[in-house]
């Protein structure tokens, strides 16, 4: 199922929180990522229909956002630390199932299923009091389950566990994306998504600044500075060479070890390989040191209008 | 799924944990004092027509002491915004309204889930509480009860429509809730002519002195107060808490809560 925005703007008074946002989640793991502010959760609660669209439109499906007939067909997990604290994990799954209106056996069922596969069964008779960020993380995740939408939004569902936590999450989503069902992430810690997501969307001051596989999105920051690592021998040779080219903004000397920044990577490279062969020049290791989520993120932040 | 089932799961969801909420404790403060009052008020001063030596003039100070000072003006609207404003606004302040309004009720059926919890258990316990107030009040305490019951009714059902209007309009509902019960409706119902008539109490208080007014039962100050038929004020009562049903859905059906994330 299709999660789209079309020209979505969303205003909170004179404040912008998404600004003529469009775009088309399909099946599969979608990472979005921003910084806090950025319009990520703006786009979360547009999309579970808590929020209302300025203008343009939000649909689930073929279902406007804001109506109840869509709410049949996400599961969402809020990035809050909010429950009926008073009840154990169990019951606050099993009555958030049956306000889907299933029947007492088939919430009961549905609930027991979607604490086994956030792995909270064993635990989930504790009071949610009583339980540890992780656990209520799980718990929230679980809520989000149990009608087996075919979208998925989840809103930092990693924040607050810990790595076994987060291994064990990320194959749940693997697992349910392989079902076919459309998964939107959310996150600002960029690492978190970077090794799950099929697909990533990067939001700055409510626009998307990029959008599709990581090395997609670098690919598009070709006006970017990027940095790579060589240890080479010898250093200051292969230094004064690089700097002859236009594609190389400056190279900094240390020992073997040369950082070199440089705006077009694709040309860059080409250039080493051809000094190489030329010059005789030994590369002992070539490293990039940037293509990390962050650095992308850091990139399209600045670039964003 | 089935939306019958899912909105009789949230009525009693809502049910089980306002009854078991902080309200109920607050409420019970209120409603032991009242009745340690009327205690020491009836055996030290009696309210059997003995000792004031007529049985009307004892009703009539049982109507104005407990009905009217302490029941109508104090405890009925407590216990109605105890309740009434938590099980929309206690939701909303905890940010757990969020789990609702991600499941596939409509908006309009949530509040009212919220509403049919409320009100039996508002009315239960007024009605309850002021028929062992008028049991322990003695004889004059039964003719009071049967007489201003429609008038209880009617008010805490209006209440209790009425703090619901402020849960889904305002934050801190509780509050101002509170400051219109305590001065709101007694500030204005205080004053002369027909701008008392804005509030629920005047309504409800025409009803009572209305129904006692065979007992002897009249206002203070009849120039300032000139009471309603009964009819009419029921009527007035009745209308009250339809349009702010009717507000209430209207308006949490519209409107975004952006304070829950």
């Amino acid at each position: 199922m299709l999660l789209s925005f079309d020209h979505v703007t969303k205003l909170y008074g004179p404040v912008v929180g998404v600004n003529d946002m469009s775009c088309r989640i399909g099946p599969g793991i979608t990472g979005l990522l921003g910084a806090n502010g950025a319009g990520k959760s703006t786009m979360m609660k547009l999309a579970s229909g808590q929020l209302r669209v300025t203008s343009g439109s939000v649909t689930l499906g073929e279902h406007d956002a804001w109506s109840s007939a869509a709410k049949r067909c996400f599961g969402f997990s809020p990035d809050i630390n909010s429950f009926y604290e008073e009840m154990t994990g169990r019951e606050f799954v099993y009555a958030m199932t049956r306000l889907y209106g299933y029947t007492a056996r088939e919430a009961r069922e549905r609930s027991e299923q979607a604490l086994v596969d956030v792995g909270m069964i064993d635990r989930a008779d504790r009071h949610i009091a009583g339980c540890s960020h992780g656990m209520r993380q799980r718990i929230k995740l679980a809520q989000a389950l149990v009608n087996d939408p075919p979208i998925l939004l989840l809103d930092e569902p990693m924040n607050g566990i810990d790595p076994g936590g987060r291994r064990d999450i990320g194959e749940l989503l693997i697992a349910q994306a392989s079902k076919g069902k459309t998964i939107l992430v959310s996150s600002h810690i960029l690492v978190e998504v970077e090794h799950l997501a099929d697909s990533i969307l990067m939001i700055a001051r409510g626009r998307i600044v990029a959008s599709g596989t990581l090395s997609d999105v670098r690919n598009l920051i070709d006006d970017q500075p990027f940095t790579v690592q060589l240890v080479v021998e010898p250093s200051r040779r292969m230094a004064s060479l690089l700097l002859a080219f236009d594609e190389v903004n400056s190279v900094e000397v240390r020992g073997d070890t040369l950082t070199v920044r440089t705006r077009k990577p694709a040309q860059f490279f080409a250039r080493v390989g051809e000094l190489v062969m030329r010059d005789a020049i030994v590369v002992h290791k070539m490293v990039s040191l940037d293509t990390g989520a962050d650095a992308v993120f850091g990139y399209l932040e600045q670039g964003a209008p | 799924m089935n939306l019958w089932r899912a909105f009789v799961t949230l009525v009693m969801l809502s049910f089980r944990r306002l009854l078991w909420s902080a309200s109920t404790l607050m409420v019970a403060f209120p409603l032991l004092g009242c009745a340690l009052f009327l205690l020491r008020r009836r055996y030290t001063f009696g309210y059997e027509g003995a000792a004031f030596g007529d049985e009307q003039i004892a009703f009539g100070h049982f109507s104005e002491e407990l009905v009217l000072l302490l029941f109508v003006s104090f405890i009925m609207p407590i216990c109605a915004l105890a309740y009434a404003t938590t099980s929309i606004g206690g939701d909303r302040e905890d940010r757990t309204l969020l789990f609702l309004l991600v499941r596939p009720i409509p908006r309009w059926l949530v509040v009212l889930a919220k509403l049919i919890a409320t009100l039996p258990l508002v009315v239960g316990l007024v009605v309850g509480s002021f028929w062992i107030y008028c049991r322990l009040a003695g004889p004059v305490g039964r003719m009071a009860f049967d007489l201003y019951l429609p008038a209880v009714f009617y008010m805490t059902v209006a209440y209790v429509s009425l703090f619901h209007l402020f849960a889904v309009s305002f934050r801190h509902s509780t509050i101002i809730a509170l400051v219109y019960s305590l001065f709101m409706e007694i500030l204005i119902g205080s004053m002369p002519g027909i701008v008392k008539r804005v509030t629920v109490s005047f309504f409800g208080k025409s009803m009572i002195f209305e129904m006692g007014a065979d007992h002897g039962l009249q206002p203070p100050n009849p120039q300032w107060f000139v009471p309603m038929t009964t009819r009419g004020a029921g009527m007035a009562l009745v209308a009250i808490s339809i349009a702010g049903v009717l507000l209430t859905l209207w308006i949490f059906s519209r409107r975004e809560y952006r304070d829950l994330t």
